[in-house]
């Protein structure tokens, strides 16, 4: 078999019992792996309302072809279960060696069932797989763990675990691979604490084969070189890193400020990429077969926020400052640390805190609840303890725990959350921004701008440039946006890729690598393909149309000061379009026609 | 008018900011007043033959001169024009 490894590895954590299973080629072909091919294992084997911490859910670990190979930034995996976050479906994606290295033991797909007794660890070398008492190991933070792991495996071995925060369930614990790279949205950490699996260590040795090796050589050759000649992809990202977005936003009106109270932050240029730059960073770095490198390790020497790491990124960074109406960038990097060390997904960490600060300043909530800590908008000191007391639920830390959505609510006033599906949106106001609003409000694991980036055309022109504020023809760039994105993740390549390669240069690689014809159109329809799969799963699990909404501040507050004062979001006038697109039916529901087009009936 | 500058851009004009009081019509007006103030380098990075770089984006009070009239753009003394090369993120 070529770009798939063949193999299924299946945990039963109930049992112990661990077997290797054939993949379904027809299954594979048809939803190429990571993402897509995770989401088919959930949707044939999972109840899809299934409680996400039931024995009964289950999680899985998908590199996909590309995983492994040199194809440019193709180094990813994905992490797909139910979320107990959204109750819809989780695919939590990474970058890093994680993925690569579980390729090269020869598994497309680990799969855990079922809940262990007691703490457990994965231990994998090549074939030679078994269950690890991981007693010693609860409790303790991602380094700790990592440097355990090897220690007592292999000083080369990778390893994917849960910190403190996945142990204690946080909803959006993060599972950290290579220390520093995060499957963090949804919650997936949290389901890996509640089946008391602390970590997967793998090392492998494998190769992983290639239909076509001139065919797939000259494809990655022609992708690189897009790449390189991409200013974005190129250079751009590699200098400053994500982080550089801060500025442009704000110049733009669309930086979220004060829990999307604003869409303007007079300070932002203290918290953007040119000034991590400047004072923070010690290098860039890249993930696995990575051309861009646009990683950030950095460093805090001021003895208050002392530490290192990587990070963060511009969406870390804005949930921990404008969001927070914070303006210090030590304590955002010293607070994105804490994020990966403890395993928390840093986008709700920060945006949860920005709503606890928002209801703070409105006395929904009070000292009395805080234990007299003041969460006024831009206490930096809140910022770092809340983090703590989040990961460690601990005082209103085991509140925060649950997410903005379910905070905010708690509280009496859960429309202080800006959140699509209790996910928490990121770093782009869809007042400012229309596609991305509609983007937020139909993406199959909520609150989520990495379904379907439409930044890239609608604020940065990569190749096309449309009026963020407009709305015509934007329903037809989400959805090719998000039927794109599935496929490139389940592909387990970097989104980031597309900053140079087109649709048509991944479906060559496929093809070469596979050996299975590709074309642009079968490769977008594969993406298609899984955004419904994931579609008909969230559908089943409950979720209705009323889900594809956003918050009604976003809908009916206008944005108060900057280039962008006085905007809406103007999503009700999107969505009947887009469900029209997407060949479902007014509820949003896939109609027997698609689902059949698509091979998924 | 008020002038902005960020990432590479920052770098070549040697400041974050600056005002801008000579008389500048146009963006294309401002642009060539630019580049005389800071120089080639800036020159050939935002406006190469007479023409905005593809690998530039330049706001007008927020609004990507691509969706106004590009170097035709009218500018005003109270506006503010940021300059950015093409970055991303996510």
């Amino acid at each position: 078999m070529f770009g798939w490894s063949g193999t299924i590895l299946r945990i039963n954590l109930t049992t112990g019992t661990i077997k290797k299973e054939p993949i379904n080629l027809n299954d594979a072909k048809l939803f190429i792996g990571a993402r897509g091919l995770g989401t088919k294992i959930m949707a044939d084997e999972v109840d899809p309302k299934v409680d996400p911490f039931s024995p009964e859910n289950k999680l899985i670990f998908a590199p996909g072809p590309f995983s492994g190979t040199f194809a440019p930034s193709g180094g990813r995996y994905d992490v797909v279960t139910k979320g107990p976050l959204t109750g819809a479906i989780a695919a939590s994606n990474s970058g890093g060696s994680f993925g690569p290295e579980l390729k090269y033991a020869g598994y497309d797909l680990v799969i855990f069932e079922g809940a262990a007794a007691k703490p457990v660890y994965l231990w994998i070398k090549d074939d030679l797989v078994e269950l690890r008492d991981a007693s010693h190991i609860w409790g303790k933070t991602v380094p700790e763990t990592t440097d355990l792991l090897r220690a007592e495996t292999d000083e080369e071995a990778k390893v994917a675990c849960i910190g403190p925060a996945g142990e204690k369930r946080v909803l959006f614990a993060a599972i950290m691979n290579d220390l520093h790279r995060a499957a963090g949205r949804s919650g997936v950490g949290a389901v890996m604490g509640s089946k008391n699996l602390k970590a997967i260590v793998v090392v492998g040795t494998g190769p992983v084969q290639v239909a076509d090796p001139k065919g797939f050589l000259a494809a990655v050759e022609k992708a690189r070189a897009a790449v390189k000649l991409n200013p974005i992809g190129g250079a751009g990202l590699k200098a400053y890193g994500t982080d550089v977005l801060v500025n442009i936003l704000n110049e733009s009106g669309a930086l979220p400020t004060r829990n999307y109270q604003d869409g303007y932050f007079p300070t932002a240029n203290k918290v953007g990429g040119e000034t991590l730059a400047e004072k923070l960073l010690v290098r860039p770095k890249g993930c696995y077969s990575c051309v861009i490198s646009c990683g950030r390790v950095t460093k805090v020497s001021n003895p208050k926020y002392i530490g290192e790491g990587e990070g963060p990124e511009y969406e870390a960074a804005w949930g921990m400052g404008p969001d927070c109406g914070i303006d210090d960038l030590e304590a955002i990097v010293k607070t994105n640390f804490l994020c990966n060390e403890y395993g928390l997904d840093s986008i709700t960490m920060g945006a949860t805190i920005a709503c606890a600060m928002d209801l703070f300043e409105a006395g929904h909530v009070t000292l009395k609840d805080t234990g007299g800590r003041d969460m006024s908008f831009g206490n930096v000191d809140a910022l770092v303890e809340l983090t703590r007391m989040t990961a460690n639920r601990e005082g209103i830390g085991d509140k925060l725990a649950l997410g903005s959505y379910r905070f905010a609510e708690s509280f009496g006033h859960p429309e202080f959350s800006m959140t699509v599906k209790k996910q928490e949106m990121p770093a782009y106001d869809p007042r400012a921004i229309q596609g991305i609003g509609l983007e937020y409000a139909t993406s199959n694991r909520g609150g989520c701008h990495v379904r379907g980036y439409t930044i890239a055309v609608e604020i940065l022109g990569n190749g096309v440039k449309l009026d963020p504020h407009v709305i015509t023809d934007k329903p037809h760039w989400v959805k090719l946006f998000q039927d794109l994105t599935a496929a490139v993740d389940s592909s387990g390549a970097c989104i980031f890729g597309t900053f140079g390669m087109s649709g048509d240069d991944f479906a060559a690689m496929l093809t070469a690598l596979t050996g299975v014809p590709y074309s642009l159109a079968d490769y977008l329809q594969a993406g298609e393909r899984v955004w419904n799969l994931e579609r008909m799963f969230n559908l089943k699990a409950g979720l209705t149309s009323a889900d594809d909404n956003l918050p009604e501040r976003l809908l009916k507050c206008p944005i108060k000061t900057g280039p962008s004062k006085g905007a809406v979001s103007r999503l009700g006038e999107m969505l009947p379009e887009y469900y029209q697109l997407r060949g479902w039916d007014k509820e949003g529901v896939p109609t027997p026609e698609k689902l059949k087009e698509l091979a998924l009936v | 008018m008020l002038i902005k500058y960020f990432a590479d851009v920052r770098t070549l004009s040697g400041c974050l900011e600056q005002e801008w009081t000579r008389p500048a019509p146009t963006l294309r007006e401002l642009v060539l007043g630019l580049a005389e103030q800071h120089g080639a380098a800036f020159s050939a990075r935002v406006m190469p033959s007479g023409k905005l770089s593809a690998t530039i984006i330049v706001l007008v009070n927020g609004q990507s001169v691509v969706h106004l009239d590009r170097l035709d753009t009218p500018l005003e003394p109270e506006d503010t024009v940021a300059f950015f090369p093409m970055i991303a993120g996510g």
